[in-house]
């Protein structure tokens, strides 16, 4: 443990602040962190991690890898479950929805990877350009909240709401068994050395793109059991969240570090910050510049390089 | 064919593309090119191209900021409510500026002073300022902007015969001199040389945590304009009226051939890109298209023109 962590230096904040919050919810809602409500509270936390897991392997391949299009990816999963697939099509068993989700997030991350890494339009116009798109797509398809789904989707938030994440790491332990986690790694800290070593940049770029359209698909099928029905408009704030949850959880935004543990721990950060205070009640207004500030104040404690000036001061 | 296209300067082109724009609208739309059409579409896109200035000098060096649509909120409730207390506007105008450049300082300060990406420090304080101007005025903010700031902006202003509010002529000359402090001054080369080469540029003496924090104050300061400025355009206050300007600002920087990965462009191209952006939005209005329409077609386009002349560099060419 002690020796997984010394790698992780970067992990360290982000794992205290959720000991500490984690504390503080416990001790003011006791009954929703009880055993008992344990699957309605990760279930509302999925959705979140998702799109902090799935916002984490553009960063990690680093040269300004990132995509944006995570929220409203999630929006659009929302509304085609909702909309096409059980209302349209009439289709609500697990076995047909679960892949065509899959399939979605797979089409859309290999999108986003062909503009961003073969055709190498910026990432953040590429999957910017793609963020407008699906949410026009999404509010031309719903333009309101509407519509209902199948028991076991809405069980995805409550008694069932492990089963996605544990797919997910289980997903990711997967890879990271394969060459290609480390290639990402490398191509994230160095691709010119990563090139020259004869490892196929474009290509391990282009699949960190299809793993984040492939999670955050997961994500909007968890959000989908969170709201229970179809919803334009909760989905596209998603992309900030998670892009500051993989931040706030130590993951370089230059590429090359980071990991599963960082973005679900920033995420859990994120998560149990708002539940913390909105059981004071405190009008969302608050809930912003604390989390502001927080996101602010954590970056800040975590640079590599605020520890180089203070060590510098102590040897001097 | 797209070698052809490469050779064209891309404010040209972009300038280019917003007039194609414009004559497709005139073939199909009805009323395009009525005089009070292309006044619209004229206030519409300074107003953009004023928010993107900080973006673009941002963007040189290498940096982004997405504290833009937070201050330009901040900048429109709270000179609507100072101003609707009984502040004299010759106050609440440099206060407003002001506050808005120290918080900016602060994104350009800590981003470069200790390595953080800029996106989440802009983030992060964005946010925080938007709670706090949300909170301040409990989400309903009073105030409006004086007579004299609305006609200055207004669509349907004059100047004596010629049909234009003095925002464009105003415009005109804050561009030329953007223009020049980036191709002739001291402050301007040394951006570019931040952008495309940081350890270079330090070699060559330029301070970039004192350039940072300069050029994301300025950032700041021109968002805070344009929220002041949206005030007096809309009539009244509202804490979310710069949230389209967080992607607009991006898009127009980029369509105009400044390159995010800093060091290259400049703001000709920027001013070209917003009149592409609003040109393109508006044709698609004109056409019918309801507004979840127009924003997957806006970003089918921006990829589409950013694909054409805004490619990177392969990995191949870069060693």
């Amino acid at each position: 443990m002690s020796r997984w962590l010394a790698g992780r230096a970067y992990l360290r904040l982000a794992a205290a602040l959720f000991v500490v919050l984690l504390a503080v919810n416990i001790a003011l809602n006791p009954v929703r962190f009880a055993p008992a409500s344990l699957g309605v509270t990760i279930g509302l936390a999925s959705g979140l991690i998702l799109a902090a897991i799935a916002s984490m392997p553009p960063i990690l391949a680093g040269r300004g890898g990132i995509d944006i299009s995570v929220g409203p990816l999630m929006g659009l999963v929302n509304v085609v479950v909702v909309r096409w697939l059980v209302e349209g099509l009439g289709i609500e068993s697990p076995f047909l929805i679960v892949p065509l989700v899959l399939l979605l997030g797979l089409l859309s991350g290999a999108l986003n990877g062909l503009l961003a890494t073969v055709l190498r339009i910026q990432p953040i116009v590429a999957t910017l350009g793609t963020s407008l798109f699906y949410a026009g797509i999404t509010l031309t398809i719903v333009p309101s909240p509407a519509g209902t789904v199948p028991a076991w989707i809405k069980a995805l938030a409550g008694p069932t709401s492990i089963l996605p994440l544990a797919a997910v790491a289980l997903l990711w332990l997967l890879i990271k068994r394969l060459p290609f986690y480390e290639q990402l790694l490398c191509v994230g800290s160095d691709d010119r050395a990563a090139y020259t070593a004869g490892i196929p940049v474009t290509l391990v770029r282009f699949l960190a793109y299809v793993l984040a359209g492939l999670i955050a698909a997961v994500g909007g099928l968890c959000l989908t059991g969170l709201i229970g029905s179809a919803d334009p408009n909760i989905a596209g704030t998603y992309t900030l969240l998670a892009i500051s949850a993989v931040a706030l959880g130590g993951v370089s935004l230059a590429g090359g570090r980071g990991g599963l543990v960082a973005a679900v721990l920033g995420a859990a950060d994120i998560f149990l910050l708002q539940t913390a205070l909105t059981f004071f009640n405190v009008s969302t207004f608050v809930l912003q510049i604390v989390y502001g500030t927080v996101l602010t104040v954590a970056v800040v404690l975590n640079a590599d390089r605020l520890r180089q000036l203070l060590r510098r001061r102590r040897h001097a | 064919m797209s070698a052809a296209l490469a050779r064209i300067p891309r404010p040209v082109a972009a300038l280019l593309l917003a007039l194609a724009i414009h004559l497709i609208g005139m073939a199909l739309i009805r009323g395009f090119g009525t005089m009070f059409g292309i006044r619209a579409m004229l206030v519409l896109a300074t107003l953009l191209a004023i928010a993107a200035i900080g973006q673009t000098l941002v963007i040189i060096i290498g940096g982004i900021d997405l504290s833009i649509p937070f201050v330009i909120g901040f900048a429109n409730v709270t000179a609507a409510q100072l101003y609707g207390d009984g502040v004299p506007f010759a106050v609440v105008l440099p206060l407003v500026l002001l506050v808005a450049m120290a918080i900016g300082a602060l994104n350009g300060l800590v981003s470069a002073s200790l390595a953080i990406h800029p996106l989440i420090v802009t983030l992060g304080t964005g946010t925080a300022l938007q709670g706090a101007v949300q909170l301040w005025t409990a989400g309903f903010p009073t105030g409006a902007a004086p007579s004299y700031v609305t006609s200055f902006v207004s669509i349907g202003g004059s100047i004596g015969p010629i049909p234009v509010p003095w925002l464009i002529p105003a415009f005109l000359v804050l561009a030329a001199l953007v223009i020049l402090a980036l191709g002739r001054t001291v402050y301007g080369r040394r951006l570019y040389a931040l952008g495309s080469n940081p350890r270079a540029a330090q070699l060559a003496l330029v301070d970039p945590v004192r350039t940072w924090t300069i050029t994301f104050a300025l950032s700041a300061g021109f968002a805070a304009l344009t929220g002041v400025l949206l005030l007096g355009f809309s009539g009244a206050a509202y804490a979310r009226v710069g949230e389209p300007y967080l992607f607009q600002t991006i898009a127009a920087v980029v369509i105009g051939g400044t390159t995010l990965i800093g060091g290259r462009g400049g703001y000709l191209g920027t001013i070209a890109g917003a009149l592409c952006l609003i040109e393109l939005t508006t044709v698609l209005v004109g056409l019918g298209l309801k507004p979840p329409l127009v924003q997957a077609t806006l970003g089918v386009t921006i990829v589409a023109l950013v694909a054409i002349y805004g490619r990177e560099a392969h990995v191949r060419e870069l060693i």
